[in-house]
């Protein structure tokens, strides 16, 4: 494990390199570290504003810095500068359009020792039901530098999720990454759709199962519709997998676009199913655990996927 | 008393007086045409708004909104917007035609301020939040080197909201004397006043605490809205300049001012036929005399 490097620290190691030669650049935070923003705002102290543990404020005070020209990126814990902020970022950033990079550290069930406050398992249906931001759920080291580069230079609020845990890489470093999705494993028939940190273990389980399973990563929400017909074509059946609850989230979005493209197959969706509610949210001993009690860890999963596509 | 402008011409306080007149009596005519606005909330800011744009307080271009060097106005009680847009119109920034459609088909702009409005520069109605933009918008231009002032007017009742505070704690850590915070202080919100709701008192404590330079005014007073900006003009201060004006909510007429339960509504056609036809709307008179101040002030 010594040798990896959480996406954060990719995200804001290009930040850094790219803040150093555009004083524009500017992060805000809420009383957020890591150790390359610690550089940043030892380096960059002008460009570092810490707003103290007041996420609305940064939202704000980040919209106010975009007007004046700025290229902002606000950061904080995910929960709170989403959730918290959702009325912020729905007048500043979405009505009025003001464009700032919005990240959230620590999606999904990414902080499993500190309980649901931590947890983000919400957003992804309430951002995307807003106009004017466009989500971007990283998995891999080479997304994390991309989309650290591209939201250098938006003219729309973006919103990168970033997962806590280390993970293998994915892509290649020059993997182009504009369409938003990624087929991953060949295969045309069976395929499951996922996102964020669940991408690794779909891969894991296609790896070793009896059938051929494509993989697809959704990184980009609004799902870029054009490219994700092309992409499902041949396609018999479909899971759909999230940590995610799923009313609104990856599965709903999939099922929105193959209904809306009169497109008839049936898509079995996995994630937290919202009748369980916050039943496991006291539950600890590590992330495959609170996974396990929603039936989307990997013992769980491999009987699901073999079950669904035997035939 | 007088004030020369940059065209060395002179303003008198009676200037800008009928010019209060004026704009209040059209904002009155346009939020009872369309049955809709926040007439109060716009009657106890008109003087600071009139001072703030025929004084020479704020830089503007109406012909170029964007103008670069602009100051930049946020009036995060976007509730007040009729009144804004009716100087808006005024100065230049838009057909004044546009008043006339106001919240109907085909019109520009309705109760709440949006930004796509010449010289309008955010969307408010959703209180707390313009403010943050205010500070934000400040710290940018103090990063550009750029002097412009950002000037941001908040309603009293708009304090309750905690977004407010940690704005308010955000421009003092940093020296944003390029701030200009002016508080609506009318007393009144929708349901009661302030003191009976939730006391705001100590007010200017709560903002010295916070590290402003605090400026108390009587927001209908010229001489004192122009005095206290003036202040401002040449950044003596390194701390953010919050000014306390106290107004009344619904000034200029007797019937609505001090009003709970006003908040939010135009007068209706008859009523209004009985105001202005005798020109109810006062120039001068102290609205509310008889009403018992300590009782709106103190919550006693």
């Amino acid at each position: 494990m010594a040798d990896y490097i959480t996406f954060r620290d990719v995200f804001f190691d290009k930040i850094y390199e790219l803040a150093k030669k555009d004083s524009d650049v500017v992060i805000v935070v809420a009383d957020m570290s890591a150790p390359a923003l610690d550089k940043f705002r030892k380096e960059l102290p002008s460009q570092f504003i810490n707003v103290g543990i007041a996420e609305q404020n940064a939202i704000v005070v980040g919209s106010g810095l975009a007007l004046a020209g700025k290229k902002v990126f606000v950061y904080a814990i995910a929960p709170f500068i989403t959730l918290r902020c959702l009325e912020q970022i729905r007048v500043s950033n979405c009505i009025m359009n003001i464009p700032i990079t919005i990240v959230g550290m620590g999606t999904g069930l990414s902080y499993d020792s500190d309980g649901p406050t931590h947890h983000l398992i919400e957003d992804i249906s309430i951002l995307r039901s807003l106009p004017n931001i466009t989500i971007h759920n990283i998995n891999d080291n080479a997304m994390a530098s991309f989309y650290a580069e591209e939201l250098c230079d938006i003219d729309s609020t973006h919103y990168v999720r970033l997962d806590k845990d280390f993970c293998d890489n994915i892509y290649d470093i020059n993997f182009d990454f504009s369409k938003g999705m990624s087929k991953l494993c060949e295969g045309e028939e069976n395929l499951i759709i996922t996102t964020g940190p669940m991408v690794h273990t779909a891969m894991a389980l296609v790896k070793d199962s009896p059938h051929n399973i494509a993989v697809i990563d959704i990184f980009q929400v609004p799902i870029n519709e054009p490219v994700f017909l092309d992409m499902i074509k041949g396609a018999k059946k479909i899971i759909t997998l999230e940590e995610h609850f799923l009313p609104g989230g990856l599965g709903s979005a999939v099922c929105e676009i193959l209904n809306d493209n009169d497109i008839h197959i049936f898509v079995k969706r996995l994630g937290l199913d919202i009748n369980s509610a916050y039943k496991y949210c006291y539950k600890y001993g590590g992330r495959e655990i609170i996974r396990s009690y929603h039936g989307i860890d990997k013992v769980s999963l491999e009987k699901i996927i073999n079950e669904y596509f035997k035939n | 008393m007088n004030f020369k402008l940059r065209d060395n011409s002179m303003l008198f306080i009676e200037d800008f007086k009928n010019k209060s007149h004026e704009i209040r009596r059209n904002t009155l005519e346009m939020c009872v045409g369309a049955k809709k606005g926040h007439v109060t909330s716009c009657f106890s800011c008109t003087d600071i708004l009139v001072a703030l744009y025929y004084g020479e307080v704020l830089k503007y271009k109406s012909s170029d909104p964007n103008w670069e060097d602009r100051d930049r106005f946020i009036l995060s009680k976007g509730q007040a917007s009729p009144v804004l847009y009716n100087i808006l119109a005024d100065v230049g920034f838009f057909d004044k035609s546009e008043l006339k459609k106001f919240n109907k088909e085909g019109g520009m702009f309705a109760v709440h301020l949006q930004n796509d409005v010449p010289g309008v520069e955010i969307t408010a109605g959703s209180l707390g939040q313009g403010y943050g933009v205010a500070a934000g918008l400040a710290l940018g231009a103090k990063m550009n080197n750029q002097l412009h002032n950002v000037y941001a007017l908040l309603g009293d009742g708009e304090c309750y909201e905690g977004s407010i505070w940690e704005t308010a704690m955000f421009a003092s850590h940093n020296r944003l004397n390029n701030l200009i915070t002016i508080v609506d202080r009318n007393y009144l919100c929708v349901t009661d006043f302030t003191e009976n709701l939730i006391s705001l008192e100590p007010f200017s404590k709560k903002w010295e605490a916070f590290g402003f330079n605090v400026i108390e005014i009587d927001g209908h007073s010229f001489s004192e809205i122009m005095d206290a900006f003036g202040h401002n003009r040449s950044r003596s201060f390194s701390k953010p300049t919050v000014i306390i004006a106290d107004t009344v909510k619904g000034k200029g007429m007797d019937c609505l001012c001090y009003q709970p339960l006003w908040h939010g509504r135009a007068p209706s056609i008859d009523m209004f036929a009985k105001i202005c036809p005798s020109c109810d709307l006062h120039k001068d008179k102290c609205c509310g005399k008889n009403m018992n101040l300590d009782k709106i002030k103190k919550g006693i």
